[in-house]
């Protein structure tokens, strides 16, 4: 359990009771005020009226008529049980009227007050209103509130009933909700948890479509790049102490040899020649893995320009031509008008070189490689194209992989990093490396988006 | 020539003043930021080079702005382990003429600077370049050696006239990757080797003497002379 201020979640359900409890008050304040208030005011009208009335009937008439009204109006089975009467003579004595005593203390005339009375022998609370009748005594008009106070309680007493329930179910739904919240939490936490112990296997289940779920989902796309990235530098390791170390390994033979033989100044400077030569191939194979590197983490986005794919063909196809007609391979660009694309052009440029290298090595002499750009519907593609033996369908995939070589392509030179590269250029723009066989021969296709692949990735909405 | 050398580490600051000294430079070398700023600014020099990173307060970047500040347009070479493209663009754009990453080799830097030094010089405009009994025109991308004319792609053109424009001094293949094809990269072939060696069999092959020559373990030079 997470500590009372700590949780946010306990915090927005008790924000939300505290609302709910004052909006049940301020509705319960209307229901009462216009259910017992109204009734209050009803009665103090009421009674009013019926004094003004008897006051009018019987102003110049004798005061036994009055009487004898009253009795009837006690009597008539309308309201009997409440209804308060009372003619006092001028002499202070009651007349008529079903108040045992006579009111003590005197009130202002013709308004309405709340008193103690005895009515028929029994003590209530009561409205009354006093007149002067002309012969200089007093009518009494008023109503027994008993009734109506046993109303309110009721309405009071109801009110609290229900505000006391809401309030109940109002906490039990605090306590739901914020054990949903802490439970889908829970699983993000778990799994950040498992996954900084060491697990970078885990991720979040992702069980709904709600704001969660695709917190989730984000979160999980998330380790999924940290995990290729991981994997990248955990191969990378296993190049470098394979693939750096051997040629180490034979350069320092090499000058130790040299060193420890008779030397002559002939020896020792072919020695150093091909320490040089050694370490020269060493430099360009370091440089290859920090461009794949620097590529892969996508830290040069922000030099991205519209840029004519096809211009680029062209160009790099006038860079190899002279290779091309070296080695009797055919080289010519295919592409059509411009083809404009959000990329940073050095490296597409050298991602397409290294593809006619490739293509011109491995197709052989009398072959044809094509190279130009199109659009499809939704991306833009650059497609190098031979028609020489082509990639087997199982060696494929392997073939991007960082220092992976075909068997039969060892004895040619090369360090096994330009497909690695070439790939790793196509993720950075947001776009692939796709092989296929173009029967006979290799389509190597680089896919980039057609729109602008650096603010797609960097302003992806949060859904 | 006086050169001024900014590089913190000796030993590459051995390698460059060595070599430098051996094709008769004159050069003083600063081990730090503060002392080269103050040499580079109170000095005249033909060229500085110097280190993007260096230790104080003072780096190699600041030294270029600080000189441009002052107006004065000395050329500088701008040497750094850092490689990426970025780092190269902050590198010009702070004022540096040229930049090279370490580890390089000294031909490389030597043309470089031989580069930046004819680049400061006053370039006369011309139509028409000639190099012994090759004459290039530049306005009808006609070629001619002795009385043949030579037929010449569009790129091989644009080679020939820079190999002509810098006629008898070593250009790399970095230099014509970058000045030719607009390659700010390295295809890490011999893709260079194999263009010039088209561009000998057309102007070189039938003719005598060779205008194109190959410098072992740094690139190339053109003109008559061997």
């Amino acid at each position: 359990m997470v500590k009372f201020t700590k949780s946010i979640a306990t915090r927005l359900a008790l924000g939300f009771a505290v609302l709910v409890a004052e909006a049940i008050l301020v509705a319960s304040g209307v229901f009462y005020f216009g259910t017992v208030g109204v009734m209050d005011r009803r009665i103090d009208g009421k009674i009013a009226a019926i004094s003004n009335r008897l006051m009018e009937s019987f102003r110049n008439r004798p005061i036994e008529e009055l009487a004898r009204q009253i009795e009837r109006e006690l009597h008539d089975g309308i309201d009997s049980d409440t209804e308060i009467f009372l003619v006092v003579s001028p002499a202070g004595q009651r007349v008529v009227g079903n108040l045992t005593a006579v009111p003590s203390a005197t009130r202002p005339l013709g308004q309405v007050v709340t008193d103690e009375v005895v009515r028929e022998g029994k003590r209530a609370t009561g409205r009354l209103i006093v007149q002067q009748l002309p012969d200089g005594g007093y009518l009494y008009v008023g109503r027994d509130l008993s009734e109506q106070r046993s109303i309110s309680d009721l309405v009071i007493k109801a009110l609290l009933a229900g505000a006391g329930a809401s309030l109940l179910v109002l906490a039990a739904g605090a306590l739901l909700f914020r054990h949903q919240i802490e439970k889908r939490i829970g699983h993000i936490r778990r799994t950040a948890q498992r996954i900084e112990a060491g697990d970078l296997t885990q991720r979040i289940p992702v069980s709904s479509d709600d704001e969660f779920g695709r917190l989730s989902i984000d979160i999980n796309r998330m380790l999924d790049r940290i995990g290729h990235l991981m994997d990248g530098v955990r191969h990378v390791s296993n190049a470098i102490a394979h693939d750096l170390r051997t040629p180490l390994g034979r350069i320092r033979s090499r000058l130790d040899e040299a060193v420890r033989r008779e030397a002559t100044v002939a020896s020792l400077s072919e020695a150093a020649g091909a320490a040089i030569e050694g370490i020269d191939a060493l430099i360009l194979v370091f440089e290859k893995l920090l461009q794949i590197a620097e590529a892969e983490s996508g830290v040069r986005a922000r030099s991205f320009e519209a840029v004519d794919l096809n211009g680029i063909a062209k160009d790099m196809v006038e860079l190899y031509d002279a290779t091309a007609e070296q080695r009797q391979v055919s080289l010519k660009p295919a592409g059509g008008g411009a083809v404009l694309a959000q990329v940073d052009r050095n490296l597409v440029a050298s991602a397409v070189a290294s593809l006619i290298d490739n293509a011109i090595k491995y197709a052989g002499p009398g072959t044809t490689v094509e190279v130009g750009a199109y659009a499809q519907p939704q991306s833009v593609a650059i497609v190098v194209r031979d028609n020489g033996p082509g990639i087997s369908a199982e060696e494929r995939p392997r073939v991007t992989e960082r220092f992976y070589r075909l068997d039969h392509s060892r004895n040619l030179p090369g360090n096994g990093l330009g497909l690695s590269i070439v790939s790793a250029i196509a993720t950075l723009h947001g776009g692939a490396l796709q092989l296929e066989d173009a029967a006979p021969g290799l389509l190597a296709r680089i896919v980039l988006p057609s729109g602008r692949p650096a603010e797609t990735v960097a302003d992806r909405p949060a859904a | 020539m006086r050169c001024l050398v900014i590089e913190d580490d000796a030993d590459t600051s051995r390698y460059i003043c060595n070599g430098l000294n051996e094709v008769g430079y004159n050069v003083l070398a600063c081990d730090n930021g503060l002392d080269g700023l103050h040499h580079a600014t109170n000095e005249s020099w033909d060229i500085v080079i110097l280190d993007r990173l260096l230790p104080g307060q003072v780096d190699g970047l600041s030294i270029v702005g600080k000189l441009r500040d002052l107006g004065k347009n000395t050329p500088v070479l701008i040497v750094s382990a850092l490689t990426s493209v970025d780092e190269r663009v902050r590198g010009l754009r702070n004022g540096g003429d040229d930049y090279i990453s370490k580890p390089f080799a000294f031909s490389e830097m030597l043309a470089r600077v031989e580069a930046l030094l004819r680049r400061a010089r006053p370039v006369h405009q011309t139509t028409q370049l000639k190099v012994a009994d090759l004459a290039l025109d530049l306005r009808t991308f006609r070629v001619v050696r002795g009385t043949m004319p030579i037929a010449l792609q569009p790129r091989e053109f644009r080679l020939l006239e820079y190999l002509m424009r810098n006629e008898g001094q070593v250009v790399t293949r970095t230099m014509l990757l970058e000045a030719v094809w607009d390659c700010h990269f390295d295809p890490q072939t011999n893709v260079i080797d194999v263009q010039i060696s088209r561009l000998r069999n057309k102007i070189d092959r039938d003719f005598s003497p060779p205008l194109i020559h190959t410098v072992r373990g740094a690139g190339y030079r053109f003109g008559p002379g061997g």
